[in-house]
């Protein structure tokens, strides 16, 4: 078996914002963590934990107080990484199929490469119909689909996602996770993902990370040796699957308490 | 109920311009001052067919339309760099916070000094009317883009001109019609303003002409155009932004 390389390599990365009353807050301490070629992890933690601020010094959108996310798997003429936003991003002023091929367009992609790449998406995320609507047009479901789609067509090294489907009903939430799953099986991007549902993370990643309350650290990471290609349905009553749940909830559970303790004096 | 408001809509003016007729009629209404509908439309007829109105309000309507494409340009650019960047925004917003509040009638003087009697004169006021307004809004419709877009943009590769063209501007447009429809009424108001002196044509000469000979009549008729000519320029920009903003959601019934 050939050797795997490291995707993402994250060292010491600290983040602290400065407050106007009182002190600082640090938002993230310490975060030392390694993510494979081709890796799903999943990321959970208590709310105000600094999980989107540690995604978001990834996608480049902050920059760390100390410390360094290096993304070492760089492709040729591909972008770095794609995140898919936790609320509703999709451009209003866009229709479904603009908003899909931004990305590319961006990248200054030909035309037809665009269309190909776009209809692609449209197609698998069953968008087709929607093409040229409005998001204002589209449930919530579907918003979360061509967000989805936006990301994987502008095909990056790595993907970022943060808690994309956490304003969704349960069931929406449940087929947009399989389809998900079928997309990336399909393409084996190495993918962080950002949710507060143990459920989602076990059933998604091949890693679930567990961070602390505020300030968040690094608790522990726990490999989720379930087989691909999985099916949720079927997973989610397996005994190591609620072995893992259990384990993930007490080591979660902590930390809310920690969290909410903290919150209340 | 929308079929019932819409008659009454359609039935209210009638019913004053009746209702000012009788009092006229009854002697009410003084008609050395106030006129009546009957007689304004008697000297509105013969203008409106000999042409002599249309060529004046045409004058008008040139002179808004450019002063108003050389005041809500260059201030929407403004306004979309001023939202856009923290530093311009900084640097001329103390400017424009001291000079806007200037009326612009105030610097007529001036305006003619600079730019002389002809025409420039007339577009510069309107222009600069319009310019203010259109900066304005199209800074607040910037600032208003929910940051959100911006990362979007930023993560996914755009360019400082994509950053203009894919996120400032059509999230800015709505803001930047309230702009030009308030510009365009601000237009109406200076025009007749900037034609009371050294001009030679145009609605705004008509009325101090038909002032000047007391012929209150001819003065109505301009007023009746003026009227005619906002609710046109209106119109018109209603349409264009449903043309340019396919995506605004309609407002609710």
């Amino acid at each position: 078996m050939s050797e795997i390389n490291d995707a993402i390599i994250l060292q010491g990365i600290s983040k602290v914002f400065p407050s106007r009353h009182g002190p600082p807050i640090v938002a993230l301490e310490d975060i030392n963590l390694t993510v494979k070629e081709g890796e799903f992890l999943c990321i959970v933690g208590p709310s105000g934990c600094g999980k989107s601020t540690l995604l978001r010094i990834l996608a480049g959108l902050e920059q760390p107080t100390t410390g360094e996310a290096i993304v070492t798997i760089k492709e040729e003429g591909k972008p770095v990484n794609s995140m898919v936003f936790q609320e509703q991003s999709l451009f209003p002023w866009y229709t479904v199929r603009e908003n899909i091929a931004y990305g590319l367009t961006m990248r200054g992609i030909s035309p037809q490469e665009c269309q190909r790449i776009t209809d692609h998406y449209l197609k698998i995320t069953g968008l087709g119909k929607f093409a040229r609507a409005y998001p204002h047009q589209l449930s919530g479901g579907m918003k979360q689909r061509a967000s989805v789609a936006r990301a994987f067509a502008n095909d990056p090294s790595i993907l970022l996602l943060d808690e994309p489907f956490g304003s969704l009903d349960e069931q929406t939430r449940v087929l947009l996770q399989q389809e998900l799953l079928k997309i990336w099986e399909g393409t084996q991007k190495t993918t962080m993902f950002i949710t507060h549902s143990i459920d989602e993370a076990l059933g998604l990643g091949d890693r679930v990370l567990v961070m602390t309350a505020r300030p968040g650290r690094v608790k522990e990471v726990l490999d989720i040796n379930l087989p691909r290609p999985r099916d949720l349905t079927i997973i989610r009553s397996q005994p190591s699957f609620l072995d893992l749940f259990h384990t993930i909830w007490f080591s979660l559970r902590e930390e809310v308490l920690k969290a909410r303790n903290e919150e209340m004096g | 109920m929308r079929t019932e408001g819409k008659i009454i809509s359609f039935f209210s003016p009638l019913l004053l311009l009746v209702l000012w007729e009788l009092l006229a009629r009854v002697g009410v209404v003084d008609i050395r001052l106030f006129s009546c509908p009957s007689r304004i439309m008697k000297t509105f007829v013969p203008v409106l067919l000999s042409g002599e109105l249309l060529y004046h309000s045409w004058v008008s309507v040139r002179r808004i339309l450019l002063g108003f494409a050389a005041g809500a340009i260059p201030g929407m650019l403004l306004g979309l760099s001023m939202g856009l960047v923290p530093l311009v925004r900084a640097a001329l917003e103390p400017m424009v916070a001291a000079t806007f509040p200037i009326p612009k009638l105030a610097i007529m003087p001036l305006i003619l000094l600079v730019f002389g009697l002809g025409e420039s004169s007339k577009i510069f006021t309107i222009a600069i009317g319009v310019f203010y307004l259109v900066l304005i809004n199209t800074m607040a419709g910037v600032l208003s883009i929910d940051p959100i877009y911006l990362d979007v943009a930023k993560n996914y590769g755009a360019s400082r001109w994509n950053f203009y063209r894919t996120v400032a501007l059509p999230g800015a447009l709505p803001m930047i019609f309230a702009g030009f429809k308030l510009g365009m009424g601000t237009a109406l108001l200076l025009i007749v303003a900037a034609e009371l002196t050294a001009a030679w044509a145009g609605v705004g000469y008509w009325i101090w002409r038909a002032y000047d000979m007391f012929d209150i009549e001819r003065m109505f008729t301009a007023l009746v155009m003026m009227s005619v000519l906002g609710y046109l320029l209106s119109y018109l920009l209603d349409f264009i932004e449903r043309q340019v903003i396919p995506w605004k959601t309609p407002p609710a019934q």
